[in-house]
Formats: structure tokens, sequence, C-alpha cells
């Protein structure tokens, strides 16, 4: 297969086609899968090289579910994956997941966890080698070494036989950057990577990131629930609700010109640091809830401050409302009939 | 304005095996009757510490080093433990941190509020009681139809909710709520911290609000108060923090936070990190961070002074806003 790579590698990284990702839900004595939990349903979006794409959506609207069924952490219920041209929905023979997974990488949001006490930050991040059979020992250590450097781990050596208890939060984060940038992956997944860290922490980090988008040219999946935080990492910023995008566009677009209402009011929510701004929130009625067999209607009706008859009848789709800002909302593709 | 409570010189440090740890190290404030304050900093920086002093809910190994708090005149470290029972609850009360997660599963969420009522009240009934819970959970948004939930039946929320109404209970003068909003979505957050103000204001009752988040602090506070590493390094009114900060440190803090509002503008990172606070040094804690250290900030601590009118400042170069972030960009 790998001669797919050459043909389709001049942009498009990621294209992903209807996924949908659903989780049986057990009840009953004897444990029966009565429903299911659609966790991600139907999305479908595109990620070109060197571009940095915001998945931003309160905690339980599928943002993660996403991120680790793109890795291939999850196996898809539906839909299609394609990475460098080719389809990877199904990995089934070893060589296709060795080939799949030296290119695409995750980062977790939580580095005090992420990171395997026992192990030193050699072996963390020289694992994928290891696990490729990638270079002899000395190519790895020397391989670690600039990889550590340049996440700012300095100077490497000092850190190399160190355990992840005698870093601090921002080191530790920085080692898992560099685990999963070690192999020089096409594509990266990283979910809420800075939420962990404190504030002056968080901004070098997420500066050292961009650094690292650029240089290596590399394709982000930046999963976030702070809209602050996406609209400085990111290219593109794609909005999710129970498991449905429901608005995608560039990142100033999105931030000035939110159409969405569910965007509109989680927008209006973020506090500003500024005491003098007064900010007009819009308010919404109760709080979010599961999709489990959720009924064919806009997921946001109940919450909805603009909920018309339609809504509650039909699925609204994603639609393109002119350069490239899409919204699945039918206040603005119900419009012209 | 009357002041409420004032902080003085206080030292709280934490005896471990291998020596003190300076948590909160000559912190000294003033809250006035109705007003709320912010405490903003890292993790570390003391701010929690700092409240845990207030309400004397130190772990075994604090010591309080020296200093005095005075709540409506009376100096809270001299009082004994049953004195200091009376004040907690119903004279300052605390939301701590990740409250959500501490309603007790097995009860009832309002028999756990009327618990806290009818241990400081001894007179007061139980109808009485579950009646005022009732008035409570209206004032804070919540269903009183809903006091005989369990708190699995709640939402983030809801449960916060339940916990605001739980710390408003027995009227207090002083809340203190540390990190109130951390574990919630934005919605929620923007719909608590609303409700939050609207009942301090309603109740004329302070506030102390315990954040990293100074986006979150700026919404809700007037005065604020900035840690760094054990010391308060800036205190003011929170338009002066926000523009016209002085200290080098709240100056980076501010041009480090992304916001979502106006132009997009160049984030500035802070370099290196938090010192340990176990050998806290003798000079200024932040000269090892701050581009405009100078021999004197390496050779001796910066005194905490009155810059002007209400500002206080813990620094030998406070500089114009402007400049600095120009001086930071280019570090």
């Amino acid at each position: 297969m790998p001669e797919a790579e050459t043909i389709n590698a001049t942009d498009v990284v990621l294209r992903v086609e209807n996924l949908k990702k659903f989780f049986p839900v057990r009840k009953g004595v004897f444990s029966r899968v009565r429903s299911f939990l659609h966790a991600v349903d139907d999305l479908s979006f595109e990620i070109r090289r060197g571009e940095v794409l915001a998945l931003v959506g309160e905690s339980g609207c599928g943002k993660t579910t996403t991120g680790k069924t793109l890795v291939r952490l999850h196996e898809p219920t539906d839909g299609k994956i394609e990475f460098l041209g080719r389809d990877v929905t199904h990995l089934r023979l070893a060589a296709d997941k060795k080939w799949f997974h030296s290119k695409s990488q995750m980062i977790f949001q939580d580095p005090f966890e992420s990171l395997n006490p026992r192990k030193t930050i050699f072996d963390i991040v020289s694992e994928p080698m290891n696990i490729q059979s990638e270079g002899s020992l000395k190519y790895r250590e020397e391989k670690t070494m600039e990889i550590l450097k340049r996440v700012g781990i300095s100077p490497p050596d000092a850190f190399l036989w160190r355990y992840p208890h005698e870093l601090s939060g921002g080191q530790r984060q920085r080692v898992a950057i560099a685990r999963a940038l070690v192999m020089n992956p096409e594509f990266v997944v990283a979910d809420e990577p800075t939420s962990m860290l404190d504030v002056s922490i968080r901004t070098q980090v997420m500066k050292l990131m961009m650094n690292l988008i650029s240089e290596m040219n590399m394709s982000f999946l930046y999963i976030t629930h702070d809209l602050a935080v996406a609209r400085y990492m990111s290219n593109y910023i794609s909005v999710m609700y129970l498991g449905k995008m429901v608005e995608y566009g560039e990142t100033e677009e999105i931030i000035q010109n939110p159409l969405h209402p569910y965007t509109k009011a989680l927008i209006s929510a973020v506090p500003v640091p500024d005491p003098e701004f007064k900010r007009k929130s819009i308010q919404i009625k109760g709080g979010i809830g599961k999709a489990i067999d959720p009924l064919p209607r806009c997921r946001f009706y109940d919450r909805c401050p603009y909920a018309m008859d339609v809504c509650a009848n039909e699925e609204p789709q994603l639609t393109d409302v002119g350069n490239g800002h899409k919204v699945a909302c039918f206040l603005y593709t119900k419009k012209e009939e | 304005m009357k002041p409420i409570l004032k902080v003085e010189n206080l030292k709280m440090y934490y005896n471990t095996k291998s020596g003190y740890v300076k948590a909160a190290d000559d912190v000294s404030f003033v809250l006035n009757e109705g007003e709320a304050m912010g405490l903003v900093g890292e993790s570390g920086c003391g701010k929690t510490t700092t409240s845990m002093a207030i309400m004397r809910l130190l772990a075994d190994n604090a010591e309080i080093i020296s200093g005095h708090i005075y709540f409506k005149g009376k100096d809270l470290l001299k009082l004994n433990e049953d004195e200091m029972n009376k004040v907690r609850w119903a004279g300052i009360s605390m939301i701590f941190q990740a409250a959500m997660n501490s309603l007790n599963p097995v009860y009832r969420v309002g028999d756990q509020i009327i618990e806290a009522i009818v241990a400081h009240e001894p007179n007061v009934t139980f109808e009485e009681a579950k009646e005022r819970v009732a008035s409570l959970f209206k004032l804070v948004g919540l269903d009183p139809k809903r006091i005989d939930n369990y708190p699995h039946e709640y939402s983030g929320g809801m449960k916060q909710r339940a916990i605001i109404a739980m710390s408003l209970a027995c009227n207090p003068d002083i809340i203190i709520a540390d990190e109130p909003t951390t574990a919630l979505d934005v919605i929620v957050q923007d719909m608590i911290l609303k409700e939050m103000s609207r009942i301090q204001k309603k109740l004329n009752m302070s506030m102390i609000y315990i954040s990293h988040d100074i986006a979150v602090i700026a919404e809700v506070a007037e005065k604020i108060g900035i840690m760094y590493a054990g010391k308060l390094v800036e205190f003011s009114d929170s338009v002066t923090i926000f523009k016209k900060p002085a200290h080098p440190y709240t100056v980076g803090l501010m041009s480090s936070f992304p916001s979502i509002k106006g132009e997009k503008k160049e984030l500035v990172t802070i370099p290196g990190e938090p010192p340990n606070l176990l050998e806290a040094p003798d000079h200024c804690r932040f000269a090892p961070r701050c581009p405009f250290a100078t021999k004197e900030c390496w050779e001796k601590e910066p005194p905490y002074e009155e810059i002007e009118p209400n500002h206080f400042l813990a620094c030998f170069h406070p500089q114009n806003l402007k400049k600095q972030v120009r001086e930071y960009a280019r570090s």
C-alpha cells in the first residue's frame, strides 16, 4: 500500500467521513445491551498538512472519544478514516498497524498519570523507537537527547536517567510531548495538554507546541474546553455538542462571528480578563445531557433559545454558509425556503 | 467602609522532615464589609494555605510563626478551639476546592445542610432548619423539591449550588470560596459565578475568591491580591491590577493569559518555574524569573509597601505596563 502515500501526500493528511462511535449501555439482570450512547455521531472533516484543528466543547460532548478513535485507541463503529491517502478505518495487518502508529501519536491531558512512574525518562521517550525497532541503542539515545532538547528539557543528559516523580508538571508534559514527537509523526492528537498546568507554565508549553508544529510541519488535533486557548493554538475550530459537530470554520471567524446558538452561548460564557469589560452572556436552559439513543432531532433543541418546530422533527446537517464556515442549524439552512 | 477581616504579617510554615516550607510568608491585607476580593496565584503559592489559616483548619505540621488575623476586631489566632468553632461557619464559612465531590453520597443533600445548621444553632428545630434550607435552595436557584434527593441525582452545577447553599446556612459574614468553579464547564461556571455575585451583593457579604484563573477573578472581585511563592506581591483594586500592574509577575501573568475578546495579542511567557519553598531564598523570590532583577533584588527581600493609595507592592522596580511587556517580549 505505501505507494498511496506519494499520490496524496500533498495536502490532506487526515480525512474523516461519517465517523461514528457508539458505546453499548448495559442494563438489567443479564446486562443486556438495551441502548447505545452516541459518543461520536456522524463526524466528517479534513485536516491538512501543518494545520491545527481545535475540537471544542463541554465535558461529555465526545471530543476525547473522537481523538482516541482517530489514533485508533477506539475501534470506530461506522465511517471511514483516511490517513495519507490510505484507508486506516480497520487496521488488521500488523505491518499496517506499525506504519500507522509510527505516524500518528497522542498527547494526554494529565502528565502525572500518562508517564509510567517506574520507567526512566529515556525509557519513556525511546519506547516508540523500541516498538518500531528503529536504529541501534546509540542512535536511540542520541535521538532521545535531541528531542528532549527541542522540547526545552536541558541539559538532556541530566534528565535521561531520572524518573517522572523527579520532574515538575511542566517538565513532565514536555517529556510527554517529546515521546509523541520522537518518531516525527505526521499527525498528533493533543487532549487538553495544558489544562493541568499552571498559568505561567501553560503559556510556555503552548508556545513550545506552536513552534514545534510549524518547525516539523505536523497536523494537530487540539482538544480543549477552553476557547481562549483554542483561539491561540489553532487555524480551525470545530465545536461539538453531544457527539455532533455543530459548527466548523476558521478560528477568528468562529470567535468573532459564531453562528450556532450553542457556540454563541459558549463564547459568551468565557470570562474575560478585564474588570471593566461588561460581558453579556446568553442564557441557555438546563444542562448537558447524554446522547443515549437520541431522537432524530437537533440535539440542542431542549436548550436552544431559538428552537423552531422543524428542530424537533429533523436533524440539521452541517452546511457551508460561505467561506468554508459550516454550521448545523436550521436558523441558517432553512432561511431560503 | 468598615474593615471586617484584617490579616497582618501572617507567617505560616509547614514543618517537614527536610525543614520549614514557607507556605505563607508575611501576608497582610484588609477585607472590608460587603467587599469581594480575589487571591490569585499558581498552585503552591500559598493561597489555600492563607485561607486555611483564616479558618484555622491547618494540618498538624503547620505552624503559625507570627502574625494576626483580626475578624471583627478579635484575633482569631488567640481563640481557643471552642470559641473558634463558633466563628467557623457562622462567622466565616468556606467553599472548599472540588467541593462538589465533598457531599456525602449516602445522605440526602438537604439533611447535610440541616446538620450544619443544627450543629451551630442547637435551639433550631429540625422543621425550622428544613424551612431555612428550602429558602436557601430558592436563593441559590435550586428547586426546593430536590431537598430530599441524594447527591448522585444532582448534576455538577447543582451540587455546586447546594454547596453554596450550605456555606450560607448560618448567615456568615465572610465566605471563602476556594476555586469554586474549577471543575465546571464554562456555561455552568458562568451561571454559578453570576449567582454567587448576586447573592453576595444581595446579602451584603464579604467574599474571598481563590483562583488560578485571573479571568474568573476579574469578573467577580473588586480587589485582587497576587500571590507568588508564599508572598503577597501586589494588592489593589481590580482595575489597577489589570490596567496598571506594577509587579513584574503580575504583568507577566496578565499578558500570558489568552483572551477571547479584542485583538489576538502575542502571548508573553514567564521563563522558568516557581521556586521550591523548602529552601525559600532571602532575596526576592521572583528574581530568578524576573527580566528586571538587579543586584538589589538578589540581596534582600523587597518590602511590602503602599506605593499609592490602596495599591500595595513588594518590588524594587515597579515600572509601567507597556514598557514591561515590551521588555518581556524581548527577553
